[in-house]
């Protein structure tokens, strides 16, 4: 090969690669759904490893998730936690900030609702009014206590440059540890024989109208969507939402126009861990009726990281994503009660997910070599 | 910035070190009843906090080489957790539940290579393919908290192991690890600083076109500095185990935040190695006061007394958060030939 034609070859590679580094959102899609089928396959892969029959266990994932109108049930109601909670990472990475501790700000609302319900509740008469006063009373608590808590670092971050990943870690540790001290101790309820707080009264329920499931309420469905559209037109129509997508984009584009960079990030910390909180109530009414020691409630504020990536920071995309995660883990709980195959299996193929969502050269190169999907979609 | 500049910038920040730590205990002992100083701060407290300072020392170490080659290794975490269990699962192949010495000095080396192997994939992810760091350094820790436990389910039935056997102590009651660690710090400061193997190590993650323009190989250098941070790591998991003398792996599993740690240890340190370790020293020690609390009789909540270091780390971050990254961590580095 001489060298003009090796040279041109080159320059034929590079103009394909700068276009695939422009992603589009059909190959955003692309890479989301081969980094998922890939993740499965090595968990089958694994699950025969260990001496199980991989298609007796991919039958129970599809058995466990949406098999039955109970299975269904479970999935939503996973779904609408993963949703809730992926779009507050969605809102934080977009921005540029890594807002981690989205558990964390998930677990300090959930406990902020239930606290607050069962301290205001005797002051109020029982019935279905002064229930619905109570939840809009903690979901509000939860909303609040869940931004301040995610302000915290945000202030850290903008005005002393504290690192967020690793405060927002640390400050899931210390919430897990510090509400479920809390729960054992202060507010926990002594005739209770498991570690939890006090049950909410009865008045403060959700009606359940479309499934017959006592855990999904067809108002947290409904409120999930609309945060979802809320925030995907804060991020899409308004100028704090261009704003705010621009600082995460081109920090210095977003200085130049007059953004503030260090309140956008307190900002976004703060509405980041809204939303966050926001789900924590959701879980501590529609599903816990109470609230138990956080360290076994299950991890969806990290898989919402995952949740998030998968749907490249898009809120709407968080739908799919999140509603593919709470298929997971109601195949999960299925799997749990129905299998030998060890539950963990699902948190790993999580890993997996997120590891082959952080390298879409990897697709790039097999689409490329194979010829598959095409180089201009 | 010069050399007397760096010198003395390290002496403050070892000076406020000490003084973060005594004012932090101090006040928690003055209010804690008037209990004398002298009870809390006993050889045993020392031992017990190097035992602890030691994981977190090594991932450090392994972490500030990697970012120092200009390749942010936030999977520290997930790799600690690799070493721990795969140093448990070796100890319960090769001995039982009764494994010897020998065989928990088996179990550090296999841990270690084992999360060495894992960490070649990795650097390839991140090097060859250009992996997003943040998020792929994410993912090993989301693949350790989900196949550490699953392993240990298919091994053990259960998410923990059996208890094994931790490592005997030799003089002075101090375990060998330690000093294993010791030896292991002074080594990365002077490889670091003294050897060209470090001035290739900062250049590339300072100004990897000069490295280039001298000869040397960017990535071959970077590849080294990921996958000895990943062995570190690996081996601070192990010791980990070694000590303790069984795998946890509900929850966050055992090791529990302590590569996350590890980062901000070798922030603190300013990416000296001495540093970092007397910084893991500090958290290793705070790690350690609920049990000095129980045996002089202060009656606060372990729960809460065992949040310190993380409270610590937010501290330690905020006051210290503008540490001075190498110029070029996080950017891929390709080659103009």
């Amino acid at each position: 090969m001489t060298d003009d034609r090796e040279g041109r070859v080159r320059a034929m590679v590079d103009r394909a690669a700068s276009r695939m580094l422009d992603a589009t959102v059909l190959e955003r899609i692309g890479i989301a759904i081969a980094s998922t089928l890939l993740a499965l396959l090595i968990g089958l892969g694994i699950v025969a490893a260990a001496g199980h029959n991989p298609f007796r266990f991919a039958y129970q994932l599809i058995v466990g998730s949406f098999g039955s109108e109970r299975a269904v049930a479970r999935t939503l109601r996973y779904s609408v936690l993963f949703v809730l909670a992926g779009v507050a990472v969605a809102v934080a990475f977009r921005a540029g900030v890594f807002n981690i501790g989205v558990q964390g700000q998930f677990v300090v609302g959930g406990f902020a609702t239930v606290v607050t319900i069962v301290r205001v509740a005797p002051h109020l008469p029982n019935g279905t009014g002064s229930g619905i006063v109570l939840m809009l009373i903690g979901t509000i608590a939860a909303i609040v206590a869940g931004g301040l808590y995610a302000a915290l670092p945000g202030v850290l971050k903008a005005y002393s440059g504290a690192n967020e990943i690793i405060t927002t870690i640390m400050l899931n540790f210390i919430a897990i540890g510090a509400v479920g001290w809390l729960v054992a101790g202060r507010f926990g309820d002594p005739e209770a024989t498991a570690t939890r707080t006090e049950r909410l009264p009865e008045h403060v329920e959700l009606p359940s109208v479309v499934f017959d499931d006592p855990n999904l309420s067809i108002v947290g469905i409904l409120l999930t969507v609309a945060v979802v559209v809320l925030v995907a037109a804060v991020m899409a129509r308004t100028s704090f939402g261009y704003d705010m997508v621009t600082s995460g984009y081109q920090e210095t584009a977003a200085t130049y126009s007059g953004v503030d960079a260090r309140r956008m990030i307190v900002s976004t910390m703060t509405l980041s861990g809204m939303v966050a909180g926001l789900g924590g109530a959701v879980f501590a009414i529609m599903i816990q009726g109470y609230f138990t020691d956080p360290s076994g409630i299950g991890n969806y504020g990290f898989d919402a990281i995952a949740v998030s990536l998968l749907a490249a920071n898009n809120p709407v995309g968080v739908v799919p994503a999140g509603l593919l995660f709470g298929g997971l883990e109601s195949a999960g709980s299925h799997i749990q009660i129905n299998s030998d195959v060890p539950v963990q299996l699902i948190d790993g193929i999580v890993g997996l997910v997120v590891l082959f969502v952080a390298v879409p050269e990897l697709f790039r190169i097999v689409a490329r070599r194979t010829g598959l999907g095409g180089d201009d979609e | 910035m010069s050399v007397v500049d760096a010198v003395d910038r390290r002496r403050i920040r070892l000076v406020g070190l000490a003084l973060v730590a005594s004012i932090a205990i101090g006040t928690v002992v003055s209010v804690g009843l008037d209990v004398a100083l002298e009870r809390i701060f006993t050889v045993g407290f020392l031992t017990r906090s190097l035992e602890m300072a030691t994981p977190i020392a090594l991932a450090a170490v392994g972490g500030l080489y990697a970012e120092k080659s200009g390749v942010f290794n936030i999977g520290l975490e997930g790799f600690m957790i690799f070493g721990a269990f795969s140093a448990a699962a070796t100890m319960y192949l090769l001995g039982g539940t009764s494994p010897t010495q020998g065989h928990v000095w088996i179990a550090i080396v296999t841990a270690m290579l084992v999360t060495l192997l894992l960490t070649v994939v990795f650097a390839v992810l991140l090097i060859r393919y250009k992996a997003d760091q943040i998020v792929a350094g994410l993912a090993v820790w989301f693949l350790g908290l989900g196949f550490a436990p699953f392993t240990a389910a298919v091994i053990w039935g259960s998410r923990s192991s059996p208890g094994l056997a931790s490592i005997d102590t030799i003089a002075f009651g101090q375990s060998p690890l330690v000093l294993l660690t010791v030896v292991v710090v002074l080594a990365a400061w002077v490889v670091l600083y003294r050897t060209r193997y470090g001035y290739w190590i900062q250049a590339a993650g300072e100004n990897p076109e000069a490295l280039d323009t001298a000869g040397v190989d960017v990535n071959r250098v970077r590849y080294a500095a990921v996958i000895f941070s990943g062995a570190m790591a690996g081996l601070g998991g192990a010791v980990l185990l070694a000590h303790a003398g069984n795998f946890v792996g509900t929850g966050e599993t055992m090791v529990d935040g302590r590569g996350w740690i590890g980062i901000v240890a070798y922030l603190f340190g300013n990416y000296n190695p001495i540093g970092a370790a007397a910084a893991a020293l500090l958290f290793g020690a705070l790690d350690m006061l609920n049990v000095q609390f129980q045996t002089v009789g202060i009656d606060a909540p372990a729960r809460l007394v065992n949040l310190l270091p993380y409270a610590a780390v937010i501290v330690v971050l905020s006051a210290w958060g503008k540490t001075r990254m190498p110029a070029s961590v996080g950017e891929p580095y390709e080659s103009e030939e």
